[in-house]
């Protein structure tokens, strides 16, 4: 499995978990369907974004702090969407980045390098 | 006639039996350890300026057949160019008649020292790994050694192993790769011309150490030996190192309860009594041992789902540990934010 | 190098057989037995007498008489000619019979008499006596222990000697004096660079003489050693044990 692969798919998987969890508040119950599939689209593209970086630049420390980076921008965009819950929103992003960061360093095959 | 005294008997007794190394570039230095055909000394190498072990046949008269066992064991050594094996560097004939050979001075301890220094399983399999490669290379030569126990196995001081003592190897066949081929000398360029290398035919002789010999070894069917010999006593190596006991017919994980199933069953597969249930040789014994360090699924134990999902777990334990904290973060923001 | 000549080196040696005065011992010809006696006789006498004295603890002149009484009845009786290598060593059949025959002495209260067939022997009981004097035996050696003790020391002793004389037979005087003084003596200070200065040698020289001197040395060992076992098996294991672990 390619490291873009992985961070697409487990970027869709925690974030639908992400857009679950709506369920447990009534008042979004109604638009749970549009959360998930909200929640499970920023996953996929924090991801991608994530899963080519690892691609090409290959560090443990680096690739977890910029699927940090990348959690925090895209939950700080949903926050701002949302207009409030920043903590509870950005918190839980930012912790979805640091482990698909840290899943596609540590996962998924390298494209071979030609010697120099 | 003067009295001798124990000490000056002793003395003499030692000078008489030390080797007489007048008559090459060695000098001697001190007897390290005694075997069953010779004696092992420390020499320096006077030329090279460094240290080498040196065998020398322990009988002080020596039979041709004695003579060219010695010069065999040599020859079957430097053969083998790995660096798991013992490299030889010289052969020859002392002053006093004597057969020897001088190889790598391997500074360490032996393996079944080397275990009880509390090493960790990971080291002691690693290091197993190691000797299982060696031997594999030997297997791919066409020798098998015959001998294999932790006494035979070094550990040097940089971690590396070594295979010593191969007294007992076996040529089966020719060695596998044409380059090979040439290393079997004419017979006018040996050092000595009755030392060719000869294919041990001898019936019916038991060679070998009997803990960690296999069945068919023990039975006396030289014959019949093939590289899964080596692989019984390989198992019977590691039998050792998961139990820091000489094998017997207790399962591994009945003295030791810390040893993992998947190694037990490397173990036993190894050990097996039938030779056709064994590892067909050495490299795929090593394989296996890799997968085990790995944390991968071995060959020899067929994993249940639940143990499938537990190795995967204990493999992949930091990005489950993350998971977790986030699951358990977003119950916590889930229960925390309701009105 | 001639592998057919060459193998061995210069010690190439004959089988054991060849020069065994055990396997003499059984020979048809007296003469031949006479002196396969002979050499046997030489080897352990002196260890008898001294096991006799710890183990029976006989006073001088028993043990004297009961040293000569024993090899002149083995001689008379062939008794040696019996051994059988398959069973045990030499030394330990002669000291078994050695036991035998004290016991019936003694059992039968019998006064050996003296001389006889021995006489003609000078084996110097003098020197034994002030040995076992001088070098009591330590209480930890038990009688058979101290037995091979005293047969290896004996051996030695006997082969420094014989090497004394081919030494001086042979012109090389030199050779065991060194040997006499850096590995017979007890002088801490000897080294190779004071022996060159002694004898005015090149200090290789002398490294070199005192390695021929030990290589020969080796060999009148193993050659008395041959002379006294039977099979190649036995003087094998005989020379592991004498070469091999310490004294006690």
């Amino acid at each position: 499995m390619s490291k873009p692969l992985i961070g697409v798919v487990l970027g869709a998987i925690l974030g639908a978990i992400d857009g679950l969890t709506a369920w447990f508040t009534p008042a979004a119950r109604d638009q749970l369907g549009g959360i998930v599939i909200g929640s499970t689209l920023k996953g996929i593209i924090a991801g991608v974004a994530i899963g080519f970086f690892a691609k090409r630049f290959h560090s443990l420390p680096i690739g977890i702090l910029f699927g940090l980076l990348v959690g925090a921008l895209l939950a700080y965009l949903t926050a701002l969407m949302q207009g409030g819950y920043y903590f509870e929103i950005i918190l839980p992003g930012t912790m979805v980045g640091l482990i698909v960061g840290f899943a596609t360093q540590k996962y998924g095959k390298t494209p071979a390098t030609a010697n120099s | 006639m003067k009295w001798l005294s124990d000490d000056k008997l002793n003395y003499l007794r030692t000078i008489v039996g030390n080797p007489d190394f007048s008559s090459t570039k060695y000098a001697f230095i001190k007897e390290l350890a005694r075997g069953g055909m010779g004696t092992v000394y420390l020499a320096e190498d006077r030329e090279l300026n460094r240290l080498v072990a040196i065998k020398v046949l322990n009988t002080p008269e020596i039979t041709e057949d004695l003579r060219n066992r010695m010069v065999r064991e040599a020859q079957i050594i430097a053969r083998l160019e790995h660096p798991g094996i013992v490299p030889v560097h010289d052969v020859g004939v002392l002053a006093d008649g004597r057969v020897f050979y001088a190889m790598k001075f391997v500074r360490g301890s032996r393996l079944d020292e080397y275990a009880t220094q509390n090493a960790s399983v990971r080291d002691r399999l690693r290091k197993f790994q190691a000797v299982c490669d060696a031997v594999a290379f030997a297997h791919a030569h066409g020798v098998i050694h015959r001998d294999l126990k932790p006494q035979n196995i070094m550990i040097g001081s940089f971690g590396e192993v070594l295979v010593l003592d191969w007294g007992v190897a076996k040529i089966l066949r020719n060695p596998v790769s044409s380059e090979a081929d040439t290393l079997l000398l004419p017979v006018a360029e040996t050092k000595n011309e009755k030392a060719r290398l000869v294919v041990d035919t001898s019936h019916g002789t038991i060679i070998g150490t009997r803990d960690y010999m296999s069945p068919e070894q023990a039975r006396g069917e030289t014959n019949q030996l093939d590289e899964r010999a080596d692989v019984y006593s390989l198992g019977a190596v590691l039998y050792f190192l998961l139990t820091n006991r000489p094998p017997s017919e207790a399962r591994p994980r009945s003295i030791n309860p810390k040893v993992s199933k998947p190694a037990e069953a490397i173990c036993l597969k190894a050990m097996s009594r039938e030779i056709g249930s064994r590892y067909f040789g050495a490299s795929e014994l090593s394989t296996d041992i890799g997968r085990l360090l790995d944390a991968e699924p071995v060959s020899a134990y067929r994993e249940s789902a639940i143990e499938k999902v537990s190795r995967w777990v204990s493999k992949n334990r930091f990005l489950v540990l993350l998971v977790l904290a986030y699951l358990l973060m977003r119950i916590f923001f889930v229960f925390t934010s309701r009105p | 190098m001639d592998p057919d000549t060459d193998i061995g080196g210069p010690l190439h040696k004959f089988p054991v057989t060849d020069h065994s005065a055990i396997v003499g011992a059984r020979s048809d010809d007296q003469l031949i037995r006479r002196r396969a006696f002979d050499t046997i006789l030489a080897s352990y006498w002196k260890p008898a007498y001294k096991y006799i004295r710890l183990k029976w603890q006989a006073d001088n002149e028993d043990a004297k008489d009961l040293t000569q009484g024993f090899f002149a009845n083995a001689f008379e009786k062939n008794h040696f000619a019996r051994y059988d290598a398959a069973r045990a060593s030499f030394q330990t059949f002669l000291r078994t019979c050695l036991d035998g025959f004290v016991a019936n002495e003694r059992k039968a209260g019998r006064r050996l008499k003296r001389g006889g067939d021995m006489d003609h022997y000078q084996l110097d009981f003098v020197t034994a006596e002030h040995e076992l004097a001088a070098h009591a035996a330590t209480a930890d050696l038990n009688p058979e222990e101290y037995f091979h003790r005293e047969w290896v020391r004996w051996m030695f002793t006997i082969a420094v000697e014989a090497f004394r004389q081919r030494c001086d037979e042979s012109g090389r005087t030199i050779h065991f004096q060194l040997f006499e003084r850096y590995d017979l003596g007890d002088d801490a200070n000897v080294s190779y660079a004071s022996l060159s200065k002694e004898f005015g040698l090149e200090p290789a020289t002398v490294t070199n003489y005192l390695a021929a001197a030990r290589r020969d040395f080796r060999g009148i060992v193993l050659d008395k050693l041959r002379e006294i076992t039977a099979t190649d098996d036995e003087f094998r294991a005989e020379a592991r044990s004498l070469l091999g672990a310490d004294v006690k």
